[in-house]
C-alpha cells in the first residue's frame, strides 16, 4: 500500500489577512479622539461623565442582552463601545445619566441586537438612539439651554438656532475658522470641526469608512445649500456654514458610513451620500428641526437597500 | 489577539468607563454662577434667551445692575426677577417672598406686575431708550 499525506481541502477562506472587526473598532475610536478631547477640553469633567458612562451603559446593553438570550459574547469586538464612543459625540455635556441610560438601550437594543446584531441594523445604531431620545426630551438637546451656564471666551451660542431664528444676518459675523476650532456652543464631540474632519481621513486612509459616502455627502450639502444661498442670501447660509455646524461632519465621517446601515456598491453609496447631504440642507432649510441631519441618515438608512440595488458590481465573468 | 483577551479588554473598558462616568457625575453639581450668564426665559410664544453677561459687563453694554433689580432700593443685595414678578395672570396675591421682607399689613394692597408684563415694560423701555436691542416681539421671542 502505497503510503501518501491526505491534504483535507477546506472550504474558503485559505488566507486571513490579519484584519478583525476588534481592530476596525479600535482605529473608530482612536479617530474620534481628537474630537472627544477638544470636547473635554471646552466643557470639562462633565464631558469625561457623559462619555464615561455612554462607552460602559453601551457594552453593559450588549453584554445584558447576550445573557438574557444566551448568546456568544461578542463585547470584545468593541461596536457596542463604539456606539458608546460615537452616541457620547451626539450629546451635550449636560446630559443626565438616565438620558445616557435610555439612549444606549434603544441604540444597542432596539437599534441592533433585536435585528440579529453586529451587521444586521438597518439604521446607525447610534443615530436611531439620539433621534428617539431627541424627540422624547428636546429640551435636553437644546443646546442654548443645555449648555447655559458655561463661561466661554467666545460668544456661546448654537448657530443653526440663530440661522433658524434670524437668518443669515445672524450668523455673518461668525467666522468658519472659529467653527472649525469648536467656538460654538454643540454636542461633545461635534464642535471641533478639524479633528472630526482628521479622524475621518484617518479612517478613510485605513479603509475602514469609504470616501465615495463622505465626498458625496459633502457635495450634497455644497449643492443644495449653495442654490438656497443663492436664491435668498438673506435668509439662508452658505455651505461651509452648514459643514461646520451642528453635527454635520459628525454626520459625514462617523454616522453616514456605518458599515451595516450604508451601501456596499459604488453608485449607491455616491447616491447615499448625496441624499444625505441633500436631505440635511432641506430639513435645515425649510423643515422645523434646526439640524436635520439624524432624520436625513435614518431616511437614507431606510432606503439603503433599494438603491444599493441600483448597478451592482456582478461577480466574474460570462 | 484572541477572544478571551478581547473579552476582557471589554469587562475592563466597562467597568473603568463606568467608574469614571460615575466619579465625573458625583464631582460635578450642576454647574451654576453667582451672577447667571444666559437665562432661558420659557414662554408660550417662544423662549427668550437673555445674554446676562453681556448686558451687566463693562465689555459689554454696561447696564447698572439695578436698573433692573430696582427692588430693594438699598442694594442690600439683588433679587431674582421672578421671586417678586411672578408668572401667573390671574394671581392677585402678593408673592410669599415679599414676606421674607416685609410684614404683610406694610404691602397689603400693593400691585405687582406679573413676569410678562415687567419683562415686557423693563426689556422695551430700555432697549428704546438707548436707541439698541430688539423691540418687536419675534427679535426676542425666537427659541
Amino acid at each position: 500500500m502505497i503510503k501518501q499525506k491526505k491534504l483535507i481541502v477546506s472550504h474558503a477562506p485559505f488566507i486571513h489577512n490579519g484584519s478583525k472587526i476588534s481592530i476596525k473598532n479600535y482605529h473608530i475610536m482612536l479617530a474620534a479622539l481628537p474630537a472627544l478631547l477638544a470636547g473635554i477640553y471646552y466643557y470639562g469633567i462633565q464631558a469625561v461623565g457623559v462619555i464615561g458612562l455612554s462607552i460602559s451603559f453601551s457594552v453593559f446593553w450588549e453584554l445584558a442582552f447576550n445573557l438574557i438570550a444566551k448568546s456568544e459574547k461578542r463585547i470584545g469586538d468593541g461596536s457596542s463601545a463604539v456606539i458608546g464612543v460615537v452616541f457620547a459625540m451626539m450629546l451635550p455635556a449636560t446630559a443626565p445619566w438616565w438620558i445616557i441610560l435610555i439612549g444606549t438601550f434603544v441604540a444597542i437594543i432596539i437599534g441592533r441586537e433585536i435585528f440579529g446584531g453586529i451587521g444586521s441594523n438597518p439604521f446607525n445604531p447610534a443615530v436611531l438612539g439620539i433621534a428617539i431620545i431627541a424627540l422624547s426630551w428636546k429640551e435636553y438637546f437644546d443646546f442654548n439651554q443645555a449648555l447655559i451656564n458655561f463661561d466661554m471666551d467666545f460668544n456661546m451660542f448654537y448657530p443653526l438656532a440663530a440661522l433658524k431664528s434670524f437668518g443669515a444676518s445672524s450668523i455673518s459675523s461668525i467666522s468658519v475658522f472659529d467653527l472649525m476650532l469648536g467656538k460654538q456652543a454643540g454636542a461633545i464631540g461635534a464642535v471641533f470641526g478639524i479633528g472630526i474632519i482628521i479622524g475621518g481621513l484617518y479612517l478613510i486612509a485605513k479603509g475602514i469608512i469609504r470616501w465615495e459616502i463622505c465626498f458625496s455627502f459633502i457635495a450634497g450639502i455644497f449643492l443644495t445649500s449653495m442654490t438656497f444661498a443663492m436664491f435668498a442670501p438673506t435668509t439662508y447660509a452658505g455651505p461651509f456654514f452648514h459643514l461646520f455646524t451642528g453635527y454635520t461632519l459628525l454626520g459625514i465621517f462617523f454616522l453616514s458610513p456605518e458599515d451595516s446601515s450604508s451601501p456596499v456598491n459604488k453608485m449607491p453609496m455616491i447616491l447615499y451620500g448625496l441624499g444625505c447631504g441633500i436631505l440635511t440642507i432641506l430639513i435645515r432649510n425649510i423643515g422645523v428641526y434646526a439640524d436635520g441631519i439624524l432624520y436625513a441618515i435614518l431616511i437614507m438608512n431606510i432606503i439603503n437597500p433599494l438603491i444599493d440595488k441600483i448597478k451592482p458590481k456582478a461577480f466574474g465573468k460570462v | 489577539m484572541n477572544h478571551k483577551k478581547e473579552l476582557r479588554i471589554a469587562y475592563w473598558l466597562m467597568i473603568i468607563s463606568f467608574i469614571i462616568g460615575v466619579i465625573s457625575y458625583a464631582a460635578c453639581s450642576k454647574q451654576s454662577h453667582e451672577n447667571p450668564l444666559r437665562i432661558m426665559y420659557k414662554t408660550s410664544a417662544g423662549n427668550v434667551l437673555f445674554d446676562h453677561k453681556t448686558h451687566a459687563s463693562d465689555t459689554g453694554y454696561g447696564v447698572v445692575c439695578a436698573d433692573c433689580h430696582h427692588h430693594p432700593e438699598d442694594d442690600s443685595g439683588l433679587t431674582n426677577c421672578n421671586s417678586c414678578h411672578t408668572k401667573d395672570d390671574k394671581n392677585t396675591n402678593l408673592p410669599e417672598s415679599c414676606l421674607d421682607c416685609h410684614d404683610a399689613g406694610d404691602i397689603e394692597g400693593t400691585e405687582m406686575k406679573n413676569s410678562t408684563d415687567a419683562f415686557h415694560d423693563q426689556c422695551i423701555a430700555c432697549h428704546k431708550e438707548s436707541g439698541r436691542g430688539p423691540v418687536e416681539c419675534l427679535q426676542c421671542h425666537v427659541m
